[in-house]
């Protein structure tokens, strides 16, 4: 047996350092690229195998792709607001508007954007022109084919067959990110309420709770694990994400756009302000066509520039944006914290 | 008679229910262990088929051994800043008598009280003003941040039990405070200073929190990557990527005993 002394300290100590040592090529690099943002995962290799791609092969530029989420890439930003670490960033509706009036993104200049003349004006709007939407997901109902054989098409009927006990719902729970747009608003909009009234969302889901006929996930694949172990068979979940988990293989899983419509989920791209102006045609490669419809084809999530045509078998697997129903975003995002706590009270859960 | 019928059974509850603890303790890291090595694309038990492509896709997909290597080097340089620091604060500490011995040993555990979300957030934002930016070395400062208070703790714990006359005894015999420190210090107090470095490592390998804060291109961790994966993606190669890590350290503690000796992380006697 050896005994750790003086001299193994310091040699680890020393092989320890040198090993921590950053490579001189990374830290060249940094200086000669831009800095883009991404979620994990199939998200990842798209982003770098599609737009990234395209812009070095349009620009001759280099982009890094840094994963994480937006929570995270907003608080980099604000702790840096001279220098960014970041130049383009992804992010969800609610927290671009915020990037947006709180000073951390620009205003989309469309003279530097020759793909946004293809992009519908309404997903430069619902950013307030803080970016714009280059692609977007739906929350329809989602269920498990082989256990559910008849599933309701509407999200009424969804609720009242659970209620009669006919199917166990696995629904977002608060701590989920859009559970504000996509359930507790989708519900009420859908049974009659508002997003001045809300009640109706929340007696349905006090109900459902009082007959033991939902549960509820924090994290998008938690959902899968329910229908998956059999503890619910159908629930609000995404198009993309589902799509995406049938082509693995699990084909027992089927989904549905609701006859109220799947509630709209744009995902933003906005330049952060004082980033590089090459930040602008790395945004242009993400709103381009081709690449466009690489993204959708590796995601399966539908897209916002009007020349992509998809192909047959990712047709039936994209919601129309105009299918969908878009949440008052604005509004829903004032109203979150009361919402939150309403349901910490009524619903726990 | 009675009595050892009685203790006999009384036996046997209490094997039976330590074996279904440790089951129950256990049984879900087999379950991760087993899915993956499935052979389907998405997370199922029990499994459909057997296969090695998610060990595969561990080496494929690119950001998990980068993430891996930056995980590593994190954990080892934040642990030598946090035992270069924390040694010669605990062993002042240990010694010194007064309120403001006491405030500083607060102090210095805080991390340990503070919310890690809290913790990352403030530091990225002193260490950003400071003009470190999103960088490894902000990343290493963080870490040491939260491993300093395992060192310091461990060592002033084993520090507590050496006898002072030994220090006095060397200095009476003529040994200098340096020759003190090597000859007679240091080799009391060694079990205290390795518990602390692994309590580090460990800490510093597993945090989210804080490496959430400090991610960028050339300095995410394997947590931080595999949280980003798994909300996206739900294939199996987070359980091939868990099954590594738990080799990983398993060989880290069979390579410590072999060659150290798991009895001596406690302190001396």
């Amino acid at each position: 047996m050896i005994r750790l002394n003086r001299r193994h300290f310091l040699m680890g100590a020393a092989a320890g350092g040198v090993f921590a040592l950053p490579p001189a090529r990374r830290l060249a690099a940094q200086t000669e690229t831009i800095t883009v943002t991404s979620y994990g995962g199939v998200w990842e290799e798209a982003i770098r195998g599609i737009f990234v791609a395209d812009f070095t092969a349009r620009t001759g530029g280099k982009a890094e792709v840094q994963i994480g989420g937006p929570p995270q890439w907003m608080s980099q930003i604000e702790a840096n607001l001279a220098d960014p670490p970041i130049d383009v960033l992804v992010n969800t509706i609610d927290l671009a508007l915020v990037a947006g009036r709180t000073g951390l993104v620009e205003k989309i200049d469309p003279s530097k954007l020759s793909n946004l003349a293809d992009i519908p004006q309404r997903f430069v709007d619902v950013v307030e022109g803080w970016g714009v939407v280059f692609d977007y997901g739906s929350a329809g109902i989602a269920y498990h084919r082989e256990r559910l054989r008849n599933p309701p098409t509407s999200i009424k009927g969804m609720v009242e067959g659970a209620l009669r006990g006919d199917f166990v719902l696995s629904l977002p729970g608060i701590s989920y990110a859009p559970t504000p747009q996509m359930l507790i608003w989708s519900f009420a909009d859908a049974l009659g309420g508002s997003v001045n009234n809300v009640d109706p969302a929340f007696e349905a889901l006090k109900a459902l709770q009082d007959k033991r006929a939902v549960i509820f996930y924090g994290g998008a694949t938690e959902f899968l694990n329910h229908l998956e172990a059999g503890e619910a068979e159908i629930g609000i979940y995404w198009d993309g994400r589902t799509w995406a988990h049938y082509s693995t293989g699990a084909e027992w899983i089927g989904y549905i756009n609701p006859d109220e419509g799947g509630v709209m989920n744009p995902v933003v791209v906005q330049k952060v302000v004082n980033s590089d102006d090459s930040a602008w045609e790395y945004i242009n490669s993400m709103l381009a066509p081709a690449p466009q419809l690489a993204f959708a084809e590796k995601v399966q999530y539908g897209v916002t520039n009007t020349k992509v045509a998809y192909p047959d078998w990712l047709k039936d697997r994209i919601t129309p944006w105009e299918a969908t129903r878009w949440p008052p975003f604005e509004e829903i995002g004032a109203k979150i914290p009361a919402w939150v706590d309403r349901w910490n009270r009524e619903i726990g859960a | 008679m009675a009595q050892m019928r009685e203790d006999v059974r009384e036996r046997w509850a209490l094997a039976a229910f330590t074996i279904a603890f440790f089951v129950f303790l256990i049984a879900p890291i087999l379950v991760v262990v087993a899915v993956s090595f499935t052979s389907v694309s998405y997370v199922s038990f029990p499994i459909q088929g057997f296969s090695l492509r998610w060990f595969w896709r561990i080496v494929e997909y690119r950001p998990f051994l980068d993430a891996l290597g930056v995980t590593i080097q994190v954990a080892f340089l934040s642990t030598a800043v946090a035992v270069l620091i924390g040694v010669p604060a605990a062993l002042g500490l240990v010694r010194s008598r007064g309120a403001s011995a006491e405030v500083a040993m607060t102090f210095l555990l805080s991390p340990l009280s503070m919310p890690m979300i809290v913790l990352g957030l403030a530091l990225l934002f002193y260490l950003s003003a400071l003009g470190l930016g999103i960088s490894l070395i902000s990343l290493v400062i963080a870490h040491a941040v939260i491993g300093l208070p395992y060192v310091v703790r461990t060592v002033a714990g084993v520090y507590r039990g050496v006898s002072p006359d030994l220090e006095e005894s060397a200095t009476m015999l003529g040994a200098n405070r340096w020759q003190v420190l090597r000859h007679v210090t240091l080799p009391q107090i060694r079990p205290g200073i390795f518990a602390g470095a692994l309590f580090s490592i460990l800490i510093s390998v597993d945090n989210l929190p804080i490496s959430f804060f400090f991610g960028s291109p050339s300095t995410n961790t394997l947590p931080v990557v595999m949280l980003s994966y798994l909300e996206h993606q739900f294939d199996p190669s987070i359980a091939a990527l868990s099954t590594v890590q738990m080799v990983l350290a398993l060989a880290g503690l069979l390579v410590i005993e072999r060659f150290y000796g798991l009895r001596h992380l406690g302190a001396p006697t």
